[in-house]
């Protein structure tokens, strides 16, 4: 039996004129376990810690019970204190009578005291089974890896260089840059795209401190925060690089319609990317164009906006009236999606160009008349209900951003999720650009759809969330929490009891438990830099050989026991 | 109070006396946020209830539940986050699944699925914490009561 | 069917695919019990019925013979379901255990309350079309009805419990050492009869999901508690909800231990009652 100090707060009365402490210090004077039980009217002020610690200290008692307010309000601060003082957390026990007692029954003191009796009971008996659970920590490799070296990257990898971390760029083509090469002029301020790539590819080709490995292509990654152990081959070269985080930028791509309008059947039907590498070849000679918005999006199969192709398009649109004024331009949408008030700007100056909106629904989608190349193209306008027939020379068809073919392989070797549509999810609710695994970070387009200006501004920011771990020579595990404060335990299994049955591998959310095969018998064990003993792999374990150490089933067994 | 004495008689005979007696088993992100917000805003609730904190819902043990229904305990009540708003990633699923499967259990033998609520989402106000507690108690009332099941023989040794 | 099942065993040890075929055979004085075929010739004296469960007695005969012994074994649909659970939780390994599966009679069906009474690798017998256990008087007047009847009625059944472990010790899924049922925080040490929350509803949900329904538990009750009644209405919960059986796909794992994304409710998103913030088309 552990030797119990226990402190009554009175709250400078808040408690007291509810419960009768008289009683309760009658009642626990009685139970063998508690060695000494002071009232006091505080416990949240340095002053009450201090002397706390003095009276623990002296009558040598191992484990502290505090009676107070609840720990979400100022219950914490005496148990931080003491933990300062050099106490260990498993060793105090924090009981709620103010919120959890005094204050919800304050008509009925008979019952208040009761309750109060039997909390403290069971806080008592918590304490007494209560355990230690270990702990690791990994030695932090003080290098970055980047996968894609598109905007998102290249700006994440400027970023760490000047910080002063070494980054490694793997990047699936044969240059840098991304999508962004592929684009002419950015909206809304019309500036040449390789004019915002190029000073972030000047930095990645002289800075020593970031290499970029070209046409790379990932075997396997392994390992946890801190270490990972990334296989690839690179120009025909086997390579292996440990890195202390990940960060994913490796974007997204476009959707080609085809099937829809009559893209592929007929010429001069073509999309936003191809307008793009005529503008990049020079201007072109065209003098009616219809551009139509949402082709692919919106609808029953991709029920998202992809945010980027209605400003774009009124960036074509405009490049196009201005290269040659007398052409004419349409743009056929379902709603014209430009936030904030630049984008509005963007699309007020689009209108007093004399560029035409016309608004068509989902049901009644406009049709591409033709033989062998675009002639004219009917739509029903929905605003004022005629049918309209445009004659026009080109259809440019704006159609969305889609998640890359191998997302669903990358997410499964690095132990993270994709959402429906097949885009890297992040984690709810607080967390951006974080994933389910501590360390990988994702960026850019490759967690949703964005233009160049914001995956810049998200590549930065990833860096900056990387800059966290890696400025830490070496990480605990159970500071692993993503809360203030360390987590609250680890797993553990007891190897001699564990059947191998296999039921916490396959319940863990985080993949932390894996079996291993010695002496013919499978045995499960726990990984702590993953775990964050959330409790899943506890409830489903047949025997009970899985336990979280400072929850485990003898404490709640007794604090059942006592509770009535 | 520190000897180990058969507890299930003594739980018993004091269950007899009073009103039913409830085990809320609260998540340290939601449900232990509803009982504090009722206990600021000074809400009046009956007084026999106890709260359990824990980690996340996914932690509480079937096991630990069947044990208090069979101390005499008349409810037990499990309060956890929304479906999607675990900070465990989708610890709450599983467990769900698990209650109410426990709950066909309950139902079969008699003994009334109506003894375990499941709350997933809607107890983190002052109000719906009570709303909760108070209906779980005026359920419990209505319900035939637990003797029967109870060990009424004690220990042979 | 007999004379096919002999046959087929007697080509396994004749081409060597395993070492020894465990089966029943009828020994002098028309004494049937379970038996090891080692030669082809032992085989005339195989026999089929009653039907025995030979599950468990597979495990201990594994662990006590030496390690690369290959053991094969005919089996009921039942016993093949346990089998396969058994691989699932990694007490056998799969690619070693090879089954002649017979199938059972209607009228052995019937009395053992069973609505698949053959295995799905089926060698000889013709498939019975099983019985439904919700139709029988017995199991209506244990899983139907009022409730504090029911509860009454459960009470009385339970408390002729001598505590013997014969449930525990009999099932074929149970392979936990130590059980959770000789732990005193669960069940109270000493006290007979067995506390019937703790001890049988522990036992009956740790089994939810893996239980095949073979019956053994009640067959081996010395005091005729009706066992298999306790598992039909979670059984068959788990099938129309999530489509599961257990011990049909030695691939699928238990549904109760995924999320709602990867192990779905069949044609619903999410319980009805759960408040959710994720709705239908995500965030």
């Amino acid at each position: 039996m552990a030797n119990i100090v226990v402190f009554l707060c009175r709250c400078f009365g808040e408690i007291d004129n509810t419960i009768d402490f008289d009683l309760l210090r009658k009642e626990l004077s009685k139970d063998t376990s508690v060695s000494s039980l002071s009232i006091v009217d505080s416990l949240c002020l340095e002053t009450d810690i201090e002397k706390a610690a003095f009276k623990i200290n002296e009558s040598k008692a191992d484990r502290v019970l505090i009676a107070a307010c609840s720990i979400l309000s100022r219950g914490n601060l005496p148990v931080n204190g003491l933990i300062k003082e050099g106490m260990e957390r498993h060793k105090i026990g924090l009981v709620d009578i103010r919120e959890g007692c005094a204050w919800i029954h304050n008509n009925d003191s008979d019952g208040a005291v009761k309750k109060a009796k039997d909390l403290l009971n069971m806080g008592i008996s918590a304490l007494q089974h209560k355990e230690k659970s270990e702990d690791m920590s990994v030695t932090v490799h003080p290098d970055a890896l980047i996968i894609g070296a598109g905007p998102a990257g290249l700006a994440a990898a400027a970023s760490l260089a000047k910080t002063g971390f070494k980054v490694n760029i793997l990047e699936r083509a044969n240059a840098p840059g991304g999508m962004l090469r592929l684009i002419s002029q950015l909206y809304p301020t019309g500036e040449d795209a390789a004019n915002k790539l190029n000073p972030y590819i000047d930095e990645v080709e002289n800075n020593p401190l970031i290499t970029l490995y070209p046409q790379s292509k990932i075997v396997s990654i392994e390992g946890y925060v801190g270490n990972f152990t990334v296989q690839f081959a690179s120009q025909g070269k086997d390579n292996s690089i440990q890195s202390g985080i990940i960060i994913i930028a490796t974007g997204a791509k476009i959707f080609f319609p085809t099937g829809l309008y009559r893209y592929g059947e007929i010429r001069n039907v073509i999309t936003q990317m191809e307008i793009e590498r005529q503008f990049l070849k020079g201007s072109f000679d065209v003098k009616k164009t219809v551009f139509i918005q949402c082709a692919g999006a919106r609808n029953e199969e991709r029920p998202y906006c992809s945010t980027i192709c209605c400003p774009a398009s009124l960036k074509n649109a405009m490049r196009l009236a201005e290269e040659d004024p007398g052409s004419e331009v349409f743009i056929l949408h379902r709603g014209i999606m430009t936030p904030g008030n630049v984008l509005e700007k963007y699309y007020r100056d689009a209108l007093s160009r004399g560029i035409q909106f016309i608004r068509f629904e989902e049901e009644r989608p406009p049709r591409i008349m033709g033989d062998d190349h675009v002639e004219s193209v009917e739509v029903y306008d929905a605003v004022n209900g005629i049918t309209r027939k445009i004659e026009t020379d080109l259809v440019v068809l704006s159609t969305p951003l889609v998640p890359n073919d191998d997302n669903a392989r990358l997410a499964q070797m690095l132990g993270i999720e994709v959402d429906r549509y097949g885009f890297l999810s992040e984690i709810y609710p607080m967390h951006p650009l974080e994933t389910k695994m501590d360390g990988v970070l994702i960026c850019g387009s490759a967690r949703w759809p964005v233009a160049s200006d914001q995956a810049i501004l998200q590549g930065k920011a990833a860096a900056m969330k990387a800059v966290s771990y890696l400025r830490q020579s070496e990480i605990a595990a159970s500071t692993l929490s993503r809360v203030p404060g360390p987590k609250s335990g680890h797993a553990r299994v007891v190897p001699d009891f564990c059947t191998g049955c296999g039921n916490c591998v396959a319940a863990c959310p985080f993949d932390a438990c894996h079996l291993e095969k010695t002496k013919g018998r499978y045995i499960s064990k726990v990984d702590m830099m993953r775990c964050k003993a959330c409790g899943n792999c506890v409830s489903v374990c047949p025997n009970g050989s899985m336990q979280i150490p400072e929850h485990n089933y003898r404490m709640v067994g007794e604090m059942i026991k006592w509770a009535f | 109070m520190g000897v180990l004495e058969s507890r299930t008689q003594i739980i018993v005979r004091e269950v007899k006396m009073n009103q039913p007696g409830i085990l809320v088993f609260a998540c340290k992100w939601c449900g232990l946020i509803g009982a504090d917000a009722a206990g600021k805003k000074r809400v009046s609730l009956p007084a026999r209830f106890r709260v359990i904190s824990v980690e996340c819902a996914a932690l509480v043990e079937t096991d630990a539940i069947l044990r208090a229904l069979a101390g005499g305990i008349d409810g037990v009540a499990v309060l956890g986050c929304h479906i999607g708003g675990c900070r465990y990633t989708n610890a709450n699923h599983a467990s769900i699944k698990r209650f109410e499967l426990l709950k066909d259990l309950l139902d079969t033998t008699g003994i009334g699925g109506k003894r375990l609520l499941l709350s997933f989402g809607t107890a983190h106000e002052y109000h719906q914490f009570e709303e909760i507690i108070k209906n779980f108690f005026d359920e419990l009332a209505v319900l035939p009561p637990l003797d029967p099941w109870l060990s009424p023989f004690g220990v042979v040794s | 069917m007999l004379e096919k099942t002999k046959n087929i065993a007697k080509q396994i040890l004749e081409e060597k695919k395993a070492d020894g075929v465990l089966g029943l055979m009828k020994s002098r004085w028309d004494i049937v019990q379970p038996h090891v075929f080692e030669k082809p010739g032992e085989l005339d004296a195989l026999v089929l019925e009653p039907k025995w469960l030979l599950a468990k007695l597979f495990m201990s005969i594994l662990r006590s013979y030496p390690e690369d012994y290959r053991l094969a074994v005919i089996c009921r649909g039942c016993d093949e379901r346990a089998l396969i659970e058994l691989t699932k939780r990694n007490q056998i390994e799969k690619e070693t255990l090879l089954t002649i599966g017979i199938a059972c009679s209607q009228e052995q069906a019937a009395i053992c309350l069973c609505d698949r009474p053959y295995p799905v690798k089926l060698d000889a017998g013709e498939i019975a079309s099983g019985a439904d256990p919700f139709q029988d008087e017995r199991v209506r007047e244990f899983l139907i009805g009022n409730d504090k009847k029911r509860m009454e009625k459960w009470a009385n059944v339970l408390k002729r419990c001598i505590k013997c472990y014969g449930c525990r010790n009999s099932c074929p899924i149970c392979v936990c050492e130590p059980c959770k049922l000789e732990d005193d925080v669960w069940v109270q040490r000493g006290a007979v009869p067995a506390e019937m929350i703790t001890f049988h509803l522990i036992r009956a949900f740790h089994l939810s999901d893996t239980c095949v329904a073979c019956g053994a538990c009640q067959e081996a009750c010395p005091v005729n508690i009706p066992l298999l009644y306790l598992q039909l209405s979670m059984r068959k919960t788990l099938k129309e909800k999530y489509g599961y059986e257990a011990g049909l796909d030695p691939e699928r794992k238990s549904p109760i231990l995924s999320d709602f994304f990867k192990e779905p409710e069949t044609g619903r998103e999410y319980p009805e009652w759960i408040n959710s913030l994720r709705g239908k088309d995500g965030y």
